[in-house]
Formats: C-alpha cells, structure tokens, sequence
C-alpha cells in the first residue's frame, strides 16, 4: 500500500533520514522504533506531506533549507510532491505527535472538525464507532479539548484522525508521556481498530514494549537510517533489540 | 537501480568562521572581512550629505528620523518580542517637550534635544508600563491607541498650542549639523544596540521572546527588563521626535502622526526582521522612494503599496537577511 523508497531528508545540512526503505502492506500494523533523533517524526511528517509544509514556511523565513528526496509510493502513484491536503483526501491521515488537538474546541467539536473529509452518514458512523471505542469521551464530550487529561487527549486524538477516514492511519508517538495503563489501553484499541475496520497503521515509538505485541512488521531506525527490519517476531527474537527495547 | 540525485548544500565560509567566533585574524583579508561591512555602512551614511543637493538632503534628515524608529521597532519585536505600534508616542513625546521648553522657557535646541529625549522616554515607558503584561496584538493596539489619546487631549484641553500647534522654535544652526546630528545618532544607536542584544541583557531579552514563562521561572523579573527594553526604545524614539521639531521650527498634533508608527514597520518588512541594520536601511530607501514617486500624484501610494507587496510575498526575510547569507555562506551541489 506504502512503498518509501531511497527517503532522504536535510535539514540544512543535517541528515535526518538517510536512505529509507519502507513497506507498509494492507491491512497490517507496521512500527517503526527509534530513540530520539532517529528520524521517527520527520518520517511521519514527510509520508503525511507536512513536511512540504515546514519546507515552505522556513524558505519564507530565510531560515533552514529542507531537502526531501526519493519516492513515497502510494496506491501505485508517487505522492513525494502531493500537497498535504491531498495526501489527506487519498486517505493518508496523520495523528500527530503531542496530539495537537484544538484546545478551545470541545472534545465533539474536535471529532466533528476532523470529519471535514467525510459524508454525513459517514461521520454520523465514525463519531459512534469512536464513542464505542473510547467510552469516557462520549461523556467527556462536551469539555474544551485543552482541559482533558493527556490520555483522554490521546484518544481524542486517535478519534479525530479516525473521523478522517483513513486508509492509512499514522500514528506519532500516540503513547507520549502516559502511564502505563493509558498505554495498553490505548495500543488494545489500536490492534481492534486495525481488525475491525482494516485501516492500515503505521505508529511509531521510542518506547517498544506495549506496542510490540500489536504490531505485524517493524523497523527499526537508528540516526536517520533503518538497521533493522522484520516481523514482530523475528525482531523479539534479535538479541540487539532485546537488549535496547526490552531489557534482557 | 542507483538514482542520481543533487541538492544544494549550504555552508558558512570559513573566513566567517575564523574571524567571528574565532577571533583568530591572521591577514589583511581576514580583516577586511570583518571591517569592510561596517566601513561601506559609516562611510556611506556620512558621505550621503555630501553628495545631495538641498532638497534631497532634507529627505534625508526625514528618513534618518524613520530609521531611528525603525531600530526601535525592529529592537522592540524581533528581541523583545513587543510589537509596538507606538511610534507617534515617542515622536510626540519628544518633539511637544523639546519644543515646549524651547518655546516657552527659550532654552537653545541643543539643551533641549538630549532633556526631551530623556524626559519623554520617561514618560512614553510609564505610560507603556501598564500594558507591559499585554503580548502580541494586545500590546499593539494599545501602543497604537495612545498617540490618538494624546492628540484628542491635546485638541480639548487646547493647551500646547492646540490644532494650531506652536511655530517659530529655534532650529538647528545649518543643514550641516541637522544632517550629521541624525546620521551620528543612527550609527551610535546601531552599533549600542548590536552590542545590547549580545550581552547578557539581549539573551534574557530574547528569552522572554521565545518563553516568558520560563524566564520568570529562572528567578528573573521579566516586567523590569521589559521596561528597560522599552525605555532604550523609546530613548531612539524621543529623540527622533526632540530633533523632529526642531529641524522644521515648529510643533503640532501632526506629530503623533500615524506615519510615525506605520512606516518603521514597512521598513522591517523590507530591510529584515531582526538583523537591526536592515530596517535602517529600509527605512532610507523607503522615505526617499516615497519622496521620488510624488510625480506620480495619487498614483503614489498604489505603486508605494505594490512595492512593499511585492517584498512581503517574494522575500518576507528582508533585504539585509538575505545580504548576510550571501556574504557569510557559500553554496554547492552535492550528490547524495
């Protein structure tokens, strides 16, 4: 479904990803591990195309020169220079790191801005789905987006890019700064997400324990470069990532 | 398949290198490096009078007015982080106490330029000091509503010489001196404000800029040192305002013109936000420019407003940003 072929991102100078290959297969839930500096969100930002983004505003600057090349392929066509808005509409939606929810917006607000893209009956289904999913925003819904906790934030997040209609549904460090329960919550309704819609995901985290167990396929990225790659299993199993991710 | 691919690689030359952060000066060329830049700047300023004829030569002293503004300006928003709109605060401040002591009490312009520069900074920084907590847009609006505060005042009170305002001050002995006295004052201020926002002082400024909250956090009064940046401020403004009236003999509600808060941002725009020297230079292609599109009578404004469009949609970094990048980096293709 995803295919980034030879990614490579400057900033200025700095090389933040060097060399990429990535694929995300349908239906599947792909993770990409790394510590800071690894390249984990400037990759989700080039895939989401907020990248061109950021690109543009610190040419207008005069600030950092941003340099994207290779190829990102997506349902057969090569979406390296598609403007964000309509990578979004082909249904590549970012959930963003630190959640970005819209703080003076209610929690239904939030969810109803995030299903701009959708038909009516479309949303009217997805709002649902994300109550079922995420039952204390339903009775949180009325509050302002800015005074809910961390983790209802993360959810509403998660909500929000669901109202989307995602095909491929990126994750950015969707466990940030919550405890440990918030996080296996959180990665169980990722993984039923993923099979009771089908939507492919593709999450990213520093911190691989609780999302290990959900996911199909993993990288794993060291300074800009993926030094690793298999199955979850296969990744378990590396006495490297053993010893980094898990301690042992 | 291997694709070839180049990018643009952007590099800070080496002189720059050696000689700013390194202070390692070895040869003539080294030194020139540094020196030429700020030689072309002086230089050029004093020599302009020399080679204007009578009219343009008191565009001149008008623009150098805008660019002391203009500093203050870019001083206040680029390292302070307060947009003040206040420009006719400080001009009138300056100009109605310079010209009030000269009128009344006839004390010369030379005695009254550098007591009104004083006594009006004082003034414009209390009467700022309240809305010192403002940020942003809060903070402009209220510095912009000042000056028209002042002029209503001044109108239904009818003092100082009400709509009328007070003519016959003493002006300056010659266009010489006019002409120096700005263009001296503008190189001093340049340079002791550069110096200001790389000491100590500068990076508190500059931090409560970015995050006043942890400046205040780190034990430090952020309200004084916002007070003393709009003091300095205000010092450039006022005594723009004190030679103000006396370079045309004469002082009136059109000091706390809107001219005096607008233009010093047209001239940012187009000199450069933050690197000081650009709005300076702004603002003296700005005035004269403004001056040289009179023969086109009404037409004036529409193409004075397409010129500063243009710079706003094709180079919002400003002339002077973009100056400093050439001459400090070199550029190459790199294959990757």
């Amino acid at each position: 479904m995803l295919e980034v072929k030879n990614l490579m991102v400057f900033y200025e100078n700095a090389i933040a990803i060097n060399n990429v290959n990535m694929t995300c297969k349908k239906g599947v839930i792909t993770g990409a591990f790394g510590a800071n500096s690894a390249g984990k969100s400037t990759l989700m930002y080039t895939i989401s195309g907020i990248m061109l983004d950021i690109k543009k505003k610190e040419e207008m600057r005069g600030g950092e020169r941003i340099t994207v090349l290779g190829s990102i392929n997506y349902d057969g066509a090569d979406i390296i220079n598609m403007k964000p808005s309509e990578r979004a509409k082909k249904g590549i939606i970012l959930c963003p790191e630190r959640r970005r929810i819209f703080p003076e917006s209610s929690a239904l607000e939030n969810l109803k801005i995030g299903g701009y893209l959708a038909t009516k009956t479309q949303a009217k289904k997805t709002l649902e789905y994300v109550f079922t999913i995420f039952p204390s925003l339903k009775e949180l819904q009325g509050r302002e987006g800015g005074f809910l906790s961390g983790g209802e934030q993360q959810m509403l997040a998660i909500g929000r890019a669901l109202m989307a209609q995602p095909k491929l549904l990126l994750l950015d460090e969707p466990l940030l700064g919550l405890s440990p329960r918030i996080e296996a919550i959180l990665a169980r309704t990722v993984k039923e997400i993923n099979r009771e819609i089908g939507i492919t995901i593709l999450i990213t985290e520093q911190y691989a324990r609780p999302i290990f167990p959900i996911i199909d396929y993993g990288y794993v990225l060291e300074n800009g470069g993926a030094v690793l790659e298999g199955t979850a299993k296969e990744l378990m199993e590396n006495p490297d990532v053993k010893s980094a991710y898990f301690g042992l | 398949m291997v694709i070839e691919e180049t990018r643009r690689k952007r590099l800070d030359r080496g002189i720059k290198v050696r000689t700013e952060t390194l202070y390692a000066l070895s040869t003539w060329r080294e030194m020139a490096y540094l020196i030429v830049p700020r030689t072309v700047l002086i230089l050029g300023l004093l020599l302009l009078p020399l080679i204007l004829d009578m009219y343009w030569q008191r565009v001149l002293c008008t623009a150098g007015i805008y660019a002391i503004l203009a500093l203050a300006f870019d001083f206040l928003a680029a390292y302070v982080g307060l947009v003040c709109l206040g420009g006719a605060l400080f001009i009138g401040a300056g100009g109605y106490i310079s010209g009030l002591l000269n009128a009344y009490l006839g004390w010369p312009p030379l005695l009254c330029i550098p007591i009104a520069t004083l006594a009006g900074a004082v003034i414009s920084t209390f009467v700022l000091l309240p809305c010192l907590r403002l940020r942003g847009i809060y903070f402009a609006i209220v510095s912009f509503m000042f000056p028209l505060f002042a002029v209503h005042i001044i109108v239904a009170l009818n003092v100082f010489g009400g709509t009328e305002g007070i003519s016959a001050l003493a002006i300056l002995p010659n266009i010489w001196v006019e002409q120096y006295l700005i263009l001296g004052m503008i190189i001093v201020s340049l340079f002791a404000i550069r110096r200001l926002v790389n000491e100590d002082i500068g990076l508190i400024l500059r931090g409560i800029k970015d995050n006043d909250q942890a400046v205040r956090a780190s034990g430090i009064s952020i309200t004084a040192y916002k007070t003393k940046a709009v003091f300095i401020a205000s010092l450039m403004g006022c005594f723009g305002g004190a030679y103000l009236s006396h370079l045309y003999g004469w002082l009136g509600i059109s000091l706390f013109a809107m001219d005096f808060s607008i233009l010093p941002i047209a001239a940012c725009v187009m000199g450069g936000m933050g690197s000081l020297v650009g709005p300076v230079l702004g603002a003296f292609i700005l005035t004269p420019m403004s001056e040289a599109l009179r023969g086109f009578g009404q037409l004036r404004v529409v193409l004075y407003c397409l010129i500063l469009i243009g710079f706003i949609v094709y180079k919002p970094e400003g002339l002077m940003n973009y100056l400093q990048r050439k001459y400090h980096q070199f550029e190459y293709w790199e294959r990757v």
